[in-house]
């Protein structure tokens, strides 16, 4: 299988009068653009905005994040969701790197969604601070779930995924600056000198736990609620294959973008080959149910072992109930002498005397922690909001309140900002942009 | 200039050696012993040295805290540091004690230092930053200056940094902090370390948990001696064994030979995990001897054990938990009880 993304790093975004890419500078015809967004009628309000690091800029509350691409032979990017069904991982790519777009709700929040500074203290705990962003910010009339805690945000996400591909096609025809290629070749087809080596295998474990349809990641469109652990090569996540979910506290969260650009894979896939064998992913989720969590950690095991794997990485997109799917995994895989290093984040509380997963065991000796769930940020004012400041202390984001007898609510009149490191959009960076561990203080 | 106040056993503020170790507490203007050294190192001037046998402390421990907190009412200190205590067991658990006490009465930072072996790094190491320090007191010349260190980041208002770079024992607090390095790197090297063997340290380390085999069942409940224990912290109301409201290291054992239940205003709880006041209301609730002695009469089981043993689960450490259990065990073998109630809370 043989990837290749062809890179056009944007150095800066304008409105113009033409969508177009030159010398580092992309330009948008924000009109051109919102009428393409408003195609869809559930969306009833739009507008686009450019956000760019040291900007005094918050969002929230921000839903998705892609980043903007063209596939060269015109097919789509999301196959099986905004797109007809093909094999991902083949083929040619041009993508506008160091930037994405970001969809926000112009009003209403909820659990899932987060916030995004683009400046002072707060930038550094997003990737996105560092990026240039296409906003979309957008309001829908998705009625039903206007008021609930816990949103699909369907229209939303779609928009910002068939805008990432609107914008993208600005670049379809150009050259790139540079060109990553990834290339692998069929497990049993290997030379003996790399089937010779140490072999790797990543399990990841996507975030699947909503029983209703609608809220989970989705693998060239089917819910992962309703999935069981499936050998993928990585090139296929990097392409699309995998869209992001809408539901989980969201620094736990892996954003659509995370999973095109998944640093841990693409840092395996560069070294493959030279003191391990990378054998490729075994896409597994996350289960609610004891039954279903073992079910999925046992074809985990005997993957792995089928595979011939002698070292995994596990990681999670969550915490809580999944770290004992997290945990299963990785304590499964080492008694069956599969050597795991895992990649977590952490909850230990805002006191952080809690135990940092809901279950431990003592099987787990090599751990990457990327954060505190439960880490308490302050965060000055800014100058813009985009979207609604607001919806973090009144939509039951998972990192904001809108009373505390204690420590007052989360947003406060000055527009300055107390909450938990939970509500940081993909804060906790767990597919390894994060630049956070954990200390025993 | 802000104000320090340094604590110190007996030896230490040149009263003596072991004859003078019951000394009760006393407080100085200026410096004594290691309060000249801690008066050159801090960034702060050392006011007070205050001086207490470690033996008084030991047995007189309410009473010389009291007087110690009584010396410091009046006056204005920024700062209280006490040893370095090494791998003194009684001045380790006496600085402990007493910087425990000071950092819950007055809210003044607190530091000391203690060799890993000595019993107060257990003891206190969660309520106070104890610094890893050397066995024997020739390692004062490194200690000292360790203590200061941290001394120093509370005087000037900085954050205090994690337990490995400052080396202080773990207080049982697990914080984020950035490193230059991604996840991505620390993964890759981790990956590396173990295909190659090579060492490395894991982000989290999971403490090496000690599995109790589940007993034999009991062959015979009709003949069966039970006994009640609980964690819940139910003691007889005036708490003779002072056995403290939360991190426990006292236990009691109570004769419930002549009553049919615990009744409200005999026993109470003083635990201060939970709202006490159902427990205080009807004791039983957590230590359920009227159900007990109901199902003694009916045959379900042999006999009541004439006493219980209560101590308190909240904040307890694993390590002074066992040991109040392998002290509590000798005495349920002497009285020959087959099976035991924990009772959890």
């Amino acid at each position: 299988m043989k990837l290749e993304i062809g890179n056009f790093y944007v150095k800066d975004i304008v409105f113009g009068d033409e969508l177009s890419f030159k010398d580092g500078i992309l330009t948008i015809n924000k009109e051109d653009a919102l009428n393409f967004v408003r195609e869809d009628d559930r969306i009833t309000e739009a507008e686009l905005y450019i956000a760019k690091p040291g900007d005094s800029i918050r969002m929230t509350p921000v839903k998705e994040a892609i980043e903007p691409r063209v596939r060269t032979d015109g097919e789509g990017l999301f196959p099986g969701y905004t797109d007809d069904l093909r094999q991902s991982g083949n083929g040619t790519l041009h993508a506008l790197k160091n930037c994405s777009v970001l969809v926000v709700g112009r009003h209403w929040g909820g659990f899932q969604d987060g916030l995004i500074d683009m400046s002072g203290p707060g930038q550094k705990l997003t990737h996105f601070g560092e990026l240039n962003n296409i906003v979309l910010v957008a309001d829908t009339n998705e009625e039903f779930e206007k008021h609930e805690q816990q949103k699909m945000n369907d229209a939303l996400r779609r928009a910002g995924h068939k805008l990432a591909g609107y914008i993208g096609k600005c670049v379809k025809e150009l050259t790139p600056e540079d060109t990553d290629v990834y290339e692998t070749t069929p497990i049993t087809k290997r030379p003996q000198e790399i089937n010779d080596l140490p072999s790797v295998v990543a399990v990841l474990q996507p975030q699947s736990q909503m029983e209703a349809m609608g809220y989970n990641d989705l693998i060239y469109g089917w819910d992962m609620n309703h999935y069981l652990p499936t050998l993928m090569s990585p090139q296929e996540i990097l392409d699309g294959a995998l869209v992001s979910g809408s539901f989980m506290p969201c620094s736990s969260k892996w954003s659509t973008y995370d999973f095109q650009n998944f640093p841990i894979l693409r840092r395996l896939m560069d070294e493959d080959g030279t003191y391990y064998n990378f054998l490729g992913v075994i896409m597994a989720n996350l289960n609610v149910a004891m039954d279903q969590k073992e079910r999925v950690i046992q074809m985990i095991v005997q993957q792995a072992t089928e595979l011939g794997a002698d070292f995994a990485l596990v990681t999670e997109e969550g915490y809580g109930n999944p770290d004992a799917d997290y945990v299963g995994a990785i304590a499964a895989l080492e008694t069956a002498g599969i050597k795991v290093v895992g990649v977590a984040n952490e909850c230990t509380g805002r006191d952080g005397a809690s135990q940092p997963l809901v279950t431990l065991d003592e099987k787990l000796v090599a751990m990457v922690s990327t954060g505190n769930v439960s880490e308490l940020i302050e965060l000055p004012p800014m100058d813009t909001v985009l979207g609604e400041l607001e919806a973090l202390g009144r939509d039951g984001n998972s990192g904001g309140w809108d009373f505390d007898e204690n420590i007052g609510p989360s947003v406060r009149e000055d527009g300055s900002v107390l909450m938990e490191d939970n509500g940081l959009f993909c804060g906790d960076q767990t597919v390894g942009w994060s630049h956070k561990t954990m200390k025993d203080f | 200039m802000k104000k320090a106040i340094v604590y110190v056993n007996q030896f230490f503020g040149q009263l003596g050696g072991e004859d003078t170790a019951g000394v009760g507490p006393s407080i100085h203007e200026g410096q004594i012993g290691p309060a000249m050294a801690y008066n050159q190192k801090l960034d702060a001037e050392v006011t007070h040295t205050i001086i207490c046998g470690d033996n008084y402390m030991g047995t007189n421990t309410e009473d010389a805290v009291n007087q110690i907190l009584g010396f410091l009412e009046p006056l204005e200190f920024d700062i209280f540091v006490a040893g370095p205590a090494f791998n003194a067991g009684r001045y380790g658990v006496a600085c402990g004690t007493i910087c425990k006490a000071v950092k819950e009465k007055f809210g003044v930072p607190v530091v000391t230092s203690m060799n890993q072996e000595n019993p107060g790094v257990e003891m206190f190491r969660k309520d106070i930053i104890i610094l890893k320090g050397g066995n024997i007191a020739s390692k004062m010349r490194k200690d000292l200056p360790a203590v200061c260190k941290v001394a120093n980041l509370y005087l000037n208002d900085q954050p205090i940094g994690p337990a490995d770079e400052l080396n202080y024992f773990p207080t049982g607090h697990r914080h984020q902090v950035f490193v230059e390095e991604t996840a991505a790197d620390r993964f890759m090297k981790m990956l590396h370390a173990r295909i190659t063997g090579e060492p490395y340290t894991s982000e989290l380390i999971v403490p090496k948990m000690d599995r109790v085999p589940v007993a034999a069942p009991i062959a015979d409940l009709s003949k069966a001696n039970i006994a009640l224990l609980t964690t819940g912290g139910i003691v007889p109301v005036d708490n003779p064994d002072r056995i403290q409201s939360a991190s426990a290291t006292r236990w009691g054992k109570y004769d419930i030979s002549d009553m049919d239940r615990l009744e409200s205003g005999v026993f109470k709880t003083v635990h201060a995990g939970f709202d006490p006041a159902a427990a205080n209301a009807d004791p039983n609730v957590i230590m359920p001897v009227d159900v007990m002695k109901a199902m003694e009469k009916e045959g379900v089981y042999g006999k009541l054990h004439p006493y219980f043993y209560s101590t308190v689960g909240t904040g307890t450490t694993e390590k002074e938990a066992a040991r109040m259990a392998k002290e509590i065990l000798p005495l349920l073998q002497e009285d020959h009880v087959d099976g035991c109630i924990m009772v959890s809370t």
